[in-house]
Parts: structure tokens; sequence; C-alpha cells
């Protein structure tokens, strides 16, 4: 039955691409989408400055001031940048491109006593959302001038109107239909047996399985070579590898992936480990072990969404754990501090499952064993390390894979505690961020659904090669012992 | 006959005095080692403070220095290092005192001045001194042996229920200031416990409030929703593959698998471009075809291996019977089967229940918020409102909580076969 596969592979993969070649029409110039246009009109400031824009108390971009003539700097075309900014040296009457130097930084020139306008597009703005929006006006000696909030509410005001959905549901159709010619098939196959009445048993969840699990993959898989962003869905284009180079060549990929490594393997080790020795302790008789279990299992009972935020609150500047340790951290400010939170709170909310799971596989372990070795005299750190640990090992062994990939996979902890801050500039990866709450911000933040794909796919491959190489390291390691 | 007895007892019972090594000695080195172990901690909270490090310091000192005495039976300076770690709980007391007592200081003072105290007390007895000094009498030792071996199941209990209640404190911590702040006034995430001010009226403002049942009600219908897509497609199907051997049977399996295995974020971006474009964004119905189908695996799996146990016999007698092969898992599996779909339905109920990255991205619309999300917008940076938060999670998390305690052996027991987590 190995073709069997293939042609189901074949079969709708074929309609997938076909609808993405399908040219579909849809009103691109829908600025507004995701962007706010914003004007700020500056009153006597002298001397030169910075203007900053901070959307929802995270810094947005800046615009730095200058007095004087504008030097050898480029104006960039619109759409060249992530945010296009004009300025007007005569209240707005006349707009041109705002100047930019190599690292793209804006620059805005006025000679006094004029009154300077400075009009930026803000990309990456949450839709239907409100958010708070102030502007910063910081002096020659980065002191705040002045500040000016307003609401951003209801971008979505100017969505553009619905793709046209017929790629999609052609695509759904045929595979349907196609799978469902499959089954006729095998039923016609298996025509002369019982097994036949198992088919139709299984048609409509393996129907659901096609349509809602593989060809969303297979559909990712395509989108990741497309330029698809959602201001303009079902206007995609091929363009080739280029999200794959983008996403290679990005500023933060290093960093990021290797916080997503510390923060996988620190993770997994210290469930498996404190999971480990909990399960020990209760494993052996101690009164009111049912109590003790229950609570420890706590974390693991309450949705983790709410623990998180719970632990958000904890670790307010004037929250609990500054008052139990009598500090006054604010212990999301620094990269570093906050790294370590995250990791905290993530083995806070991962160790009951761990020791629940290697607690089954202790009672699996024969009491005979320990009682023989008591009697010949052998202690407990030898019994442990003897009798305990290799005979945990199949269990563990899996159970630590299966943990790696949850743990790389955690959105909520990081994006619920930090958001992928501090320092999280718009357009790159901040100091908590691992890939998939990275890939989260490219998606949805900024829009990028083609990019997005890109980045995903690139995960996918990364956890099968991982997956792999450890199924074959510990089986490897199971023949030499 | 007498006589061999005693002669041959005698090289023993010297042993005896060689062997003997006073259970204290054990304590002190398990001490010692706790003394350096909490000082780790509590130098992060030092350079958190900005001071206070030298106290700490000293109780390093102490217990390294007591961890090397031991080891050279050194009388003399087991006394010095059991003082320095007696001293440096006090001094951390005495500037706790000063400026403001923190849990932490307690919790350090306590134990460093019961460690030190102790050690001192310990060294101190004659008992202590004439071992130290092997003036130990013959007698002595053999009651000494006895002790040790009464003790020291005695002392590995109490260390177990030490270690335990440190880890359960850490869990009930965050649970014990939620409560305390869902009973408080106010909006704020302050660090101030007590109870003297409680009231009801975060409550209140939640259950009269709309977001509540709005919310509420979108999280029903999704769960309930997916519970019931998800069963109607995973019972037959793991009856199925439990029960026929037909075509293209492993190949289906190894794709369940296969789905099992896939992350989340692959399937995000298309599911959101699908969804999309069918305009399911802002629907339930939407949250509910991607939560069955993402629960599908597990739950074909967990039913297939309850079917599995079902004995055959019960199908060809009904066969015999002259049931037809639907009747017959209709009348016949099925009613067996409600303790397994109990379980499987909980879990997918709980799982979607719970579910946070795809609501969030599905429905962006605040009167489709699924109730992590809703929960999720109490706490924005431009403002949190702590109080409201912390009484609706209360209330969202009590029945969740209850289910799972109640529930956990067949729960734990499906999920670690399954390896799925809730």
């Amino acid at each position: 039955m190995k073709y069997f596969f293939w042609i189901i592979l074949a079969v709708f993969l074929l309609p997938v691409v076909s609808a993405q070649s399908l040219d579909v029409q849809s009103d691109s110039s829908a600025a507004g989408f995701k962007r706010v246009r914003v004007s700020v009109e500056i009153e006597s400031f002298s001397g030169n400055g910075s203007l900053e824009f901070h959307v929802s108390e995270t810094f947005h971009s800046a615009v730095v001031i200058i007095q004087g003539q504008a030097g050898e700097m480029t104006q960039p075309q619109v759409g060249e940048w992530y945010d296009d900014c004009w300025t007007s040296n005569n209240s707005g009457l006349n707009w041109t491109e705002i100047h930019r130097d190599e690292n793209g930084q804006a620059h805005a020139f006025y000679s006094s006593p004029q009154i300077l306008s400075i009009r930026c597009d803000l990309t990456g703005i949450s839709q239907s959302k409100e958010d708070n929006l102030s502007v910063r006006l910081f002096d020659e000696n980065q002191e705040l001038d002045r500040i000016d909030t307003a609401i951003i509410a209801l971008t979505a005001d100017v969505l553009p109107p619905p793709p046209d959905s017929s790629p999609v549901l052609f695509a759904i159709g045929s595979i349907a239909l196609t799978i469902i010619a499959l089954f006729g098939y095998l039923r016609w196959k298996d025509r002369k047996s019982m097994n036949r009445h198992g088919l139709a048993f299984v048609l409509p969840a393996f129907l659901a399985l096609v349509l809602l699990s593989f060809y969303p993959v297979a559909y990712g898989m395509v989108l990741s070579f497309t330029d698809a962003h959602e201001e303009s869905i079902g206007d995609e284009e091929y363009n080739g590898l280029e999200n794959y180079l983008d996403v290679f060549t990005s500023g933060g990929f290093l960093r990021v992936l290797f916080f997503t490594l510390v923060w996988t393997f620190t993770n997994v080790i210290f469930h498996v480990g404190i999971g480990g020795a909990l399960a020990m302790l209760l494993q052996q008789k101690v009164r009111g072990k049912l109590a003790y279990r229950t609570l420890l299992l706590l974390p693991w009972a309450i949705p983790s969404y709410i623990s998180v935020l719970v632990w958000k609150g904890m670790f307010h500047p004037e929250g609990l754990v500054n008052v139990l340790l009598g500090t006054e951290t604010d212990f999301f400010s620094g990269v570093t501090e906050a790294q370590t939170m995250v990791i905290l709170v993530n083995i806070w909310l991962g160790v009951p499952f761990m020791m629940m799971s290697i607690s089954g596989a202790l009672q699996s372990i024969p009491e005979d064993l320990h009682e023989a070795a008591k009697v010949e005299g052998v202690s407990d750190w030898a019994r442990l390390r003897h009798i305990t640990i290799p005979l945990l090992k199949p269990t563990v062994v899996p159970l630590a894979l299966m943990g790696f990939i949850w743990t790389f996979n955690m959105f909520n902890v990081i994006f619920l505690l930090t958001n992928g801050g501090p320092q999280l500039w718009f357009g790159e990866p901040g100091g908590t961020d691992i890939l998939i709450t990275y890939v989260y911000d490219v998606a949805f933040v900024k829009g990028e659904l083609g990019l997005a794909a890109a980045w995903s796919v690139v995960i996918f491959i990364m956890l099968m090669a991982f997956s792999w190489a450890y199924t074959k390291g510990s089986k490897a390691t199971e023949a030499a012992v | 006959m007498s006589e061999d007895l005693s002669s041959s007892e005698l090289p023993q019972t010297d042993l005896a005095r060689r062997w003997y090594i006073p259970y204290e000695m054990e304590l002190m080195r398990r001490g010692a080692i706790l003394v350096i172990l909490i000082c780790l901690p509590m130098f992060w909270i030092a350079s958190l403070r900005g001071d206070g490090w030298q106290t700490i310091a000293m109780g390093l000192a102490g217990g390294l220095l007591a961890v090397w005495a031991l080891q050279q039976k050194n009388r003399d300076i087991m006394l010095v290092s059991s003082a320095l770690i007696l001293f440096s709980g006090l001094m951390q007391a005495f500037f706790a005192l000063e400026v403001k007592v923190a849990a932490i200081d307690v919790w350090y003072s306590t134990i460093t001045v019961a460690l030190g105290g102790g050690g001192l007390w310990v060294l101190s007895s004659p008992h202590m001194s004439r071992w130290l000094s092997s003036r130990l009498e013959l007698e002595e030792a053999e009651r000494g042996l006895a002790r040790n071996n009464k003790l020291s199941p005695r002392w590995k209990a109490a260390t177990t229920h030490a270690i335990l209640l440190h880890f359960v404190v850490i869990v009930l911590v965050p649970i014990i200031w939620i409560i305390d702040v869902a009973f408080s006034p106010g909006q704020s995430a302050s660090g101030e416990l007590g109870i003297s001010d409680w009231t009801i009226t975060h409550f209140d403002a939640v259950l009269s409030g709309s977001d509540f049942w709005t919310w509420g009600l979108n999280s029903v219908i999704v769960s309930i929703g997916t519970t019931m897509v998800g069963l109607m497609l995973a019972i037959p199907a793991g009856y199925a593959f439990s029960r026929y051997k037909f075509s293209g049977h492993g190949i289906m399996m190894f794709s369940l698998l296969l789905v099992q295995m896939f992350p989340g974020i692959i399937i995000l971006v298309p599911y959101f471009m699908v969804m999309k474009t069918l305009g399911l964004l802002n629907t339930s119905l939407g949250l509910i075809l991607a939560y069955s189908v993402t629960a599908l695996p597990f739950c074909v799996w967990m039913l297939k291996g309850w079917f599995d146990t079902i004995p055959r016999e019960l199908e060809e007698a009904a066969a015999l019977d002259g049931c037809t092969t639907f009747s017959t898992f209709w009348r016949i599996i099925l009613p067996l089967s409600l303790p397994a779909i109990a379980v499987t339905a909980l879990f997918s109920f709980l799982a979607a229940w719970n579910e946070f990255l795809l609501a969030l991205v599905f429905n962006t619309d605040s009167s489709m918020y699924t109730l992590p999300v809703g929960l999720a917008s109490y706490i924005s940076e431009a403002s949190a409102r702590w109080g409201d938060f912390a009484a609706m999670s209360l209330i969202v998390s009590l029945p969740v909580v209850l289910l799972f305690i109640f529930f956990q052996k067949s729960l734990i027991q499906g999920l670690s076969s399954g390896s799925v987590k809730g």
C-alpha cells in the first residue's frame, strides 16, 4: 500500500497549486488597514531633538529632528520602508517624503521659527483593538519635552472586501471528491471481505483530517513561496525563494534560534529533573501522599493562560514576588532577567505533567528489585542509579522528546508574560521572543503571511530533524548499553 | 557453646565501636549542604537588592567550612562554622527588622539559626565530644548504632516532608495571591496580602457585566461543539481501526500519528488564510472545526485502545442473533464504551475550553472572544484590571480544576498514553 500515500499526496497537491495560480483580483490599494496615519504639529521647539511614537506602551518608531538644512540623505519613495513618513514646513500644505540616513532612520529638518509638521503611516497596528498611541517629543538632552496621547480605535473600518472564496472551495471540493473516490476504490478492492465495513466508519474522520490538517499544511508550504500579505489576501504571487532568503538573512534569526534552544533545553531538563525527583519522593511511604499529589498537580489543572497572567501580576514591580523577596525590581526590564523569568514560569507550569508521567512509570518497576537490592545492602543512591534510572529510561526518553516539541512550540507563556519584550522594536524579534512567538508577530502584527509561512516551514523542518536525530541517538545509546 | 559465641562476638562488637558514626554527623553534613544550597538564591536576591551580600557570604563560608570540617572530624572548625551560620542568620534577621521584614528573610534566618544553633547544641553534647576524641565506651557505641537505625527513617521522612512542603508553597503562593486580589478592592496588582478588607465587588461586577456572559457563552458553544463534532468523527473511526483490517488501514493510522506531530504553528497561518477566505473568522464554527480536528488523532487513539479491550465474542454472538454491523456497534459496543467516551469527551472539552492561540488569531472581534482571549484582554499594556481579572479567572478555573482533580486518574492515564498535553 505504499503507493496509496503518494496518490493521496499527488491528488490533493494538484488542486492546491492550481488554486494558487488562479488570478484573483482584489483591491490592494485599500490603505489604512493595519496602518494608522498620524500627523503631528510641533510648535515653539528649538534645537535638535527626536519624536517617538509608542503604540500601547511599545516603542514603534522615531524621527530625529534637526534644526538646519538637509544634508545628503536620501528621500525614499513611499513603500520602501515599514513606515512612510512625510514632513512639511508650512503647516501641512505640501508634504515631502522624509529624509533617511543609511540605516533607514528618519530625519526631519526645519529652520526656526517655522512650524514643523510630521506625518507618518504607522504599520503593524492590530485591527479591532483599541491601542493607545503616544507621541513623545524629546529635546537635545534626551529629556521628555512634551507628550501627547490619542486612542486608535477600529482600524478595521477600512478592511478590504473579503477575498474570493472560490479557489479554496474548489480545492476543498476536489480534495473531498478525491478522497471519496479513493474510499470507493478501496471498498471495491475489499468487496469480498467483512473489512469493507470499516471504511465507511473511517471516512468522516479521515475526510476531516485531510481537509483540515493535510490541506492547510500543504497550502502553507505553497504559501511560503508567495508574497501573501494580510492586506491583500487572494492577490498572492509567487516570489520563489525570497521568503526563505529573508528568514535566513533577517537580523534576529540566529539570536532567536539561540534563545529558543536555551529556552527549550533548560525547560525540559528542569521539567524532567524536578518532576522525576518529586515522583520519586512521592513513591516513598509518605504521610499525606494524596494531598501532596493533588496540590502539586494544581499548576497542570489550572488553565495555563490564567497561571501565566497570574505570574505576570506576581512579578509586577509592586507585586507579591517583590514583597516576598523584599526587593523592588522590575523583573521584565532587562533581557536576561526577563528570559530567566519566562523560563521559571514555564518550569512551574510543566513540572506536574512530568511528575505524573514519571510517577506512572515508577509504579511499573517491580518492588522485588528494590527489596532484593536492600537486602544486599545496596545504598539508596546506587539503587537509584542502577535500578530506577535504567528502568525509567524507556519512558523518559520519548517523554523528553514530547516535552521538547511542546516547549519549542509553547506560545502562551512568552506571549502573555512579555509579548517578546523587552527591547521590542517593530519588525525585529524582542529579547524574549522564541521562534514561535516571532512567527506570530510576522504573521499577525506585520501581516506578512507568506514570510510567516516560510518561517513555519523552517521550524517544522528543524523539529523533524531534531526528532529524527534524537530517536536515532537514543536508539544508538540503547544498543550500546 | 557459649564460649564459642562470645569469642566470635568479640571482634564484631569491636567493629561496632569502629563503625559507629553518630547520626548527628550525617544530619550536620546534610545541614551544611542545605546552607550552601539556600545561599545561592539568596545571593541572587541580594544582588537584586544591591545590598546585604556580606551576611549571605558569611553563611556560605560557614557551610563550606562545615563540609570540610566534617570530613576532617575537626571539632573546633565545626564549632566555628556552626557559629558562622548562626551569626549569619541572626544578622539577616537584624537587618531585615531595621528595613522591612520580607518572607524570604524569615525563611533564611529560620533555617540558618536552626541549623547553626542545632550544630552548636549537638557538638557540645558529651556523647559527641567523647566520640570525636575516640573515648566512646563499647556499650554506648552499640546503643548508638541501635539509635541510628531508629532515627534514620524518621529524619528521612522529615526531609521528604520539608522538600515537598517547599514545592507546595511555591505552587500555592500564586493561587493564594490571586484569591486575595479577587477579593480586595481596587484593580491593582498589589502584593499586600490580608483578608481585613475583603469585598465581593469584583465578583459582582463580573457577574453583572456582559463580558463574562458573552465570552462564557462563546466558550461553551465552542467547547460543546468541539466535543460533539470530535466524538462523532472519532467514535466510528476508533471502532473501525480496532475491528477491521481494511485496505489502507496502516497508512491511515500513520497519518493520524503524523498530524499529532505537526507543530501548531505550521497550520496556523494557512488556517487563518482558509478561514478568512471562507468567511469563518469571528465565528464559532471556525474554531469548532479547527479544535475538533486538532483533538481528533488523540481521541481516535484513546477510543481504539478501549475498543481493543472489548472481546470480539460479543459481536460474533450479536451477529449470530442477526444484528447488522451498525446495530451491533450501536446497541452493544457503544453502551459498553460510555466510560471511555466520557473521558475522551472531557478531554476534548477541556482542550477547547483552555485553547488560546487559535482563538486569539481567529476571533478578533471582542463580542466573539472566548474566555481565554477575553480574560487576557483585561490585562493589556495600556490598562490592567487585575481585580476583575482575578475574580473572573477564579470563576473560570474552579470548575476546570475540580473536574481535573476528580477525573485525574483516568485523564492522566489517557493523556500520558496518548501523549497529548491539555
